[in-house]
């Protein structure tokens, strides 16, 4: 447990939009997946998601139904909207950059100092 | 989205965040189940894995961004609920609210209607007003100060020369209520205004029909017989019948052609007026007004001017242009060799731009202070009711400490709690307010015939307009955040005022105290303030109506007569034919049973006058006689009609004939200025300045002294000409009837009478002179009723204030009487403890209030007759009354306290 770091801000949208662009999914396996993919050294507090999901789709970068989950109980489903998509791929390439950026500068700093 | 969609949709949303969330916390449930946890420890550790769940249902609504909305419903449902639960201190303050806040948008609505809002016309802003608009009527002097009225031919070469105006529009000064008759049918009355051909474009009013008077008709005297009509006289008389255009209406005796009828809404240049009818300036000599045909004349000033400034010229390059060209052009009418005299008339004179937006108003004039005055306090009340109702929500703040500490330990923060209950006030406010627009708009009317009492209401649009409506906003708003923000923050514990609290471990109680009381003393302060200055209006007022007025006001009727559809002959010789048709009527009147005596005269009380100065064969001239006269023009009987006494000399009568010699009664002030030792009988004197006929009038007679125009004014000399002299047909005839006399059988019987003698003379209206001195009276005194009024609720609100803030503190304190009196106390020694706290409240009130007040009221001097501002006796009444009533609303909690029994008040606890 004491090597998992909380999330910077801002990128538990970015990631729950990873997630859901691979297809309709309900929150409970949103919050599985982010811990399965950051191959748990992600600390999420699951109940925060919920209020991000709202969040976006009150933005309209997520849309949502209401369906069948594999367990045979309804279960509200989301999806990313066009617009969602489009912004992901905006937010991706931004993320890479920044990124980059900071890699860089921490890089150089580090060897500045050795 | 209706109310209903989004309740629904919320239900629909709430029910969906539950199911959701749950189905989150269930498969995780059983997602630890399958790995081998106990059920009970599965559902543990997912409740610390996940978090609390009505914190998160919580937070998502936050993040769907209506929630604002959502807690404002929830806020207004639950502020509902809770004032429907205690509704005697939500009927109280919802009262006091729709007073305040009605007396606010009741005062704000004449203030608008008459000092803020613009004429229906196009860009307002860009209009300049010649002069000020307070003269009405006309004068051939030479201007020798600010001029307010102006020739025709002066209108005409000022447009020819002036290049900051796009154009410049003339009206008449005065408006005439005549009679006029739509294709041969029975006259009605009418109220025509004369306009130049450029009134309306200038003003930017277009047609709603046909068209409006233009250029060509305002030329050549006579050339323009149209008349153009406003939108409600039209619908009034046609119905809104646009073949009603080209129709002819008969004005007085002259025939003009309908052509067109103006925009709706607009009533003319004069606020407070309303034309039905207007004609070109061209027509005025066919436009019968006695002594009333100069329009050719260059001196013959009775004209507004209204220039609509050119948009790249200032107004102070407007004005100096008008002031060149202003002496230039009255220069040039003195003629090759004007008199020095005359010359240093002109120097002085000047011509005033402006602002002409907002049209000319006497109303305005009149009622200007008193509105401001009357805002004043009406704000005041809303302040005292602000303070109020502050006070029973502080109380009502303690009785719901555990209401608001459950629903914080629930999670709701501070700033949910204080907007929930600012909701609350403003919901209070909103009551109030709604209430108060309904009542302002009764009550604004009823303010403004009370204002300004006769037969015919002022036209005056007092519907709530934008304006209106967004003072009234503003002002629940305000009111709202006055009341309710400090028992919001006490309510929700965040301390207003720090510094209270340290030092002190449980200071709630005692700073709710403290804030209680300091507000019942800013109240207290206020009341005497607004009592103050009711009793000075009132003494005032009291004063007014106790004036002499050198006439017996009792038993007399005023009967205004209309001859211009008599046809009477005007400046010929035949003019006597009016005077005797006056004789005739008089005459008949008398031989009514009950009527002693009846006279024709120019001016009755209050109705305007003729002045001009006179010059006595042989009499130097002095300071004290230097100065304006004010004449009538009487028949034989009006000395004795009005219970005007004769002091030395005689009366008119039957031999002051149009051919006899020239004769005057003049009053005691003339006759000492000018005759301090000895009698005026028998000298002669002119009319002006310089008379035109020096000498022309006897004295035959001195009557007593009266007020002529207003109760207000100063001793002022005044002669009388009898009616034969000076033939015309003078309007007002009055009637005194003996006292025990049936009025309305002597005006049943006058009118016919009337009728009898000329059935084209037409009776306007009927008032009695004791009528017409209450109406030159009537803003006095509905101020000083309104101010009392006020008064009266300010203390009244005030005395609920301490009585419910010691009935508290008696309620809370039963025990310690309980003890106080079983450990011996009398029952005097509670009753003065409890006393001794309203009497220091009562002085601090008075030691804030009084000096404020005596500060204040200077600003009133202007409005008070013969009275100090400073009036001791207003001052005392004033604080007795604040005094008596605190103390009256002390009492009753302060006796229940001795009535406590000490044994019950122990059991108690």
């Amino acid at each position: 447990m004491e090597d998992r770091f909380d999330l910077p801000q801002g990128t538990l949208d970015l990631l729950i939009m990873r997630v859901v662009a691979l297809g309709p999914i309900h929150g409970y396996a949103i919050a599985q997946r982010i811990q399965q993919m950051s191959r748990e050294v992600l600390q999420v507090q699951q109940g925060s998601l919920y209020p991000a999901l709202h969040r976006l789709e009150y933005k309209k970068l997520l849309a949502s139904k209401w369906e069948l989950s594999e367990t045979g109980r309804e279960a509200k489903f989301y999806e990313l909207t066009v617009k969602g998509r489009a912004h992901l791929e905006v937010e991706t390439e931004n993320w890479k950059r920044l990124t980059d950026v900071v890699g860089l500068i921490l890089k150089g700093t580090l060897e500045g100092l050795s | 989205m209706s109310w209903l969609q989004r309740l629904f949709a919320r239900r629909r949303m709430e029910r969906d965040l539950e199911k959701e969330i749950q189905f989150h916390v269930d498969s995780q449930v059983s997602d630890k189940v399958r790995s081998g946890i106990s059920e009970s420890e599965a559902r543990r550790l997912t409740r610390l894995e996940f978090g609390g769940t009505e914190k998160i249902k919580e937070d998502c609504r936050q993040s769907r961004g209506t929630m604002w909305l959502e807690s404002l419903v929830q806020d207004v449902r639950y502020g509902v609920r809770q004032l429907r639960k205690s509704l005697g201190f939500t009927a109280i303050a919802i009262l006091s609210l729709t007073l305040g806040i009605g007396a606010n948008t009741a005062i704000f609505t004449l203030v608008n209607a008459l000092l803020l809002r613009p004429l229906p016309v196009e860009k307002p802003s860009e209009l300049l007003l010649f002069g000020d608009g307070l003269a009405q009527g006309s004068t051939s002097a030479i201007p020798d100060e600010s001029t307010k009225l102006f020739s025709y031919p002066f209108f005409h070469d000022l447009r020819q020369e002036a290049t900051s105006f796009s154009g410049i529009a003339a009206v008449d000064s005065s408006q005439s209520a005549t009679k006029a008759s739509i294709g041969g049918g029975a006259y009605q009355t009418a109220h025509v205004n004369l306009v130049s051909g450029s009134y309306f474009s200038v003003l930017g009013v277009p047609a709603f029909l046909g068209r409006t008077i233009g250029e060509s008709d305002d030329g050549a005297d006579g050339s323009g017989p149209v008349v153009v009509a406003s939108y409600s006289w039209f619908q009034r008389q046609f119905n809104g019948d646009p073949s009603a255009l080209g129709k002819t209406i008969r004005i007085q005796s002259h025939d003009y052609t309908l052509v067109g009828v103006a925009r709706p809404g607009f009533y003319g240049y004069t606020v407070g007026q309303s034309t039905d009818l207007w004609i070109p300036l061209s027509m005025e000599k066919a436009f019968s007004r006695p002594g009333w045909d100069g329009l050719g004349s260059k001196f013959f000033q009775s004209l507004y001017l209204i220039g609509r400034l050119k948009p790249s010229v200032t107004a102070t390059r407007a004005s100096a242009e008008t002031n060149v060209l202003f002496h230039q052009i009255l220069r040039s009418y003195l003629g090759p060799q004007p008199s020095q005299e005359h010359l240093n008339e002109l120097a002085h004179a000047s011509v005033e731009l402006n602002p002409g937006g907002r049209g000319v108003s006497f109303l305005r004039y009149a009622f200007s202070v008193p509105l401001k005055i009357l805002m004043a306090i009406v704000a005041v009340v809303l302040l005292i009711a602000c303070a109020n109702i502050a006070n029973m929500l502080l109380a009502r703040g303690v009785a719901r400490t555990r209401e608001v500490a459950m629903r914080m330990a629930l999670g709701a923060s501070r700033r949910r709690i204080v907007l929930q209950l600012l909701t609350e006030s403003l919901l209070l406010a909103f009551l109030g307010a709604v209430a108060g627009v309904a009542l302002a708009w009764k009550a604004s009317a009823v303010l403004l015939s009370m204002a300004t009492p006769g037969p015919n209401p002022i036209p005056l649009n007092l519907t709530p307009d934008l304006p209106v409506l967004g003072f009234t906003l503003a002002a629940t708003v305000i009111t709202a955040l006055l009341f309710g923000l400090l028992p919001a923050f006490r309510a929700a514990g965040l301390e207003f005022v720090p510094a209270l609290k340290d030092g002190r471990g449980s200071s709630s109680s005692s700073t709710r105290g403290a804030l209680a009381r300091s507000l019942i003393v800013g109240q207290i302060a206020l009341s005497v303030i607004l009592l103050v200055v009711a009793g000075l209006f009132v003494r005032s007022l009291i004063k007014l109506s106790n004036v002499e007025t050198g006439f017996d006001k009792q038993n007399v009727l005023i009967f205004s007569l209309d001859s211009s559809t008599a046809n009477l002959p005007h400046g010929t010789s035949d003019e006597i034919r009016s005077v005797q048709l006056q004789e005739q009527i008089e005459d008949r009147v008398q031989s009514i049973p009950g009527v002693k005596a009846d006279g024709f005269a120019f001016f009755t009380f209050n109705q305007g006058g003729w002045t001009d100065q006179v010059l006595f064969q042989g009499i130097p001239r002095t300071q004290s006689n230097d100065g304006q006269v004010f004449f009538n023009i009487t028949g034989k009987g009006y000395f004795s009609t009005m219970g005007i006494q004769l002091v030395e000399g005689r009366l008119f009568t039957a031999q002051d004939t149009q051919t006899s010699n020239k004769v005057a009664i003049i009053n005691e002030t003339m006759a000492r200025r000018f005759f301090p030792n000895g009698s005026p009988i028998g000298h002669r004197f002119g009319i002006g300045e310089t008379p035109d006929h020096p000498g022309e009038k006897e004295v035959i007679g001195v009557v007593k002294d009266a007020k002529y125009s207003s109760l207000t004014e100063d001793k002022l000399m005044a002669a009388y000409f009898p009616c034969t002299q000076n033939p015309g047909f003078y309007g007002n005839f009055a009637v005194r009837y003996a006292p025990g006399a049936n009025r309305q059988e002597i005006i049943s019987r006058t009118r016919r009478a009337i009728a009898e003698v000329n059935p084209n003379i037409l009776v306007n209206n009927v008032v009695s002179l004791e009528e017409q001195v209450d109406s030159s009276i009537a803003t006095q005194s509905l101020v000083a009723q309104l101010s009392s009024f006020f008064g009266i609720i300010a203390v009244f609100l005030g005395c609920i204030g301490i009585y419910g803030l010691l009935s508290y503190s008696v309620a809370r304190r039963t025990s310690e009487f309980g003890v106080r009196l079983a450990l011996g106390a009398r029952s005097h020694m509670l009753l003065w403890m409890i006393l001794r706290e309203c009497l220091l409240l009562l002085a601090l009130g008075l030691a804030l209030g009084v000096p404020v007040a005596l500060s204040f009221t200077r600003i009133l001097k202007s409005q008070l007759y013969e009275l100090s501002p400073l009036d001791p006796t207003a001052i005392s009444i004033a604080i007795a009354a604040v005094s008596i009533m605190t103390i009256a609303a002390a009492w009753l909690p302060a006796r229940r306290a001795t009535k406590i029994d000490p044994m019950q008040a122990l059991r108690t606890e």
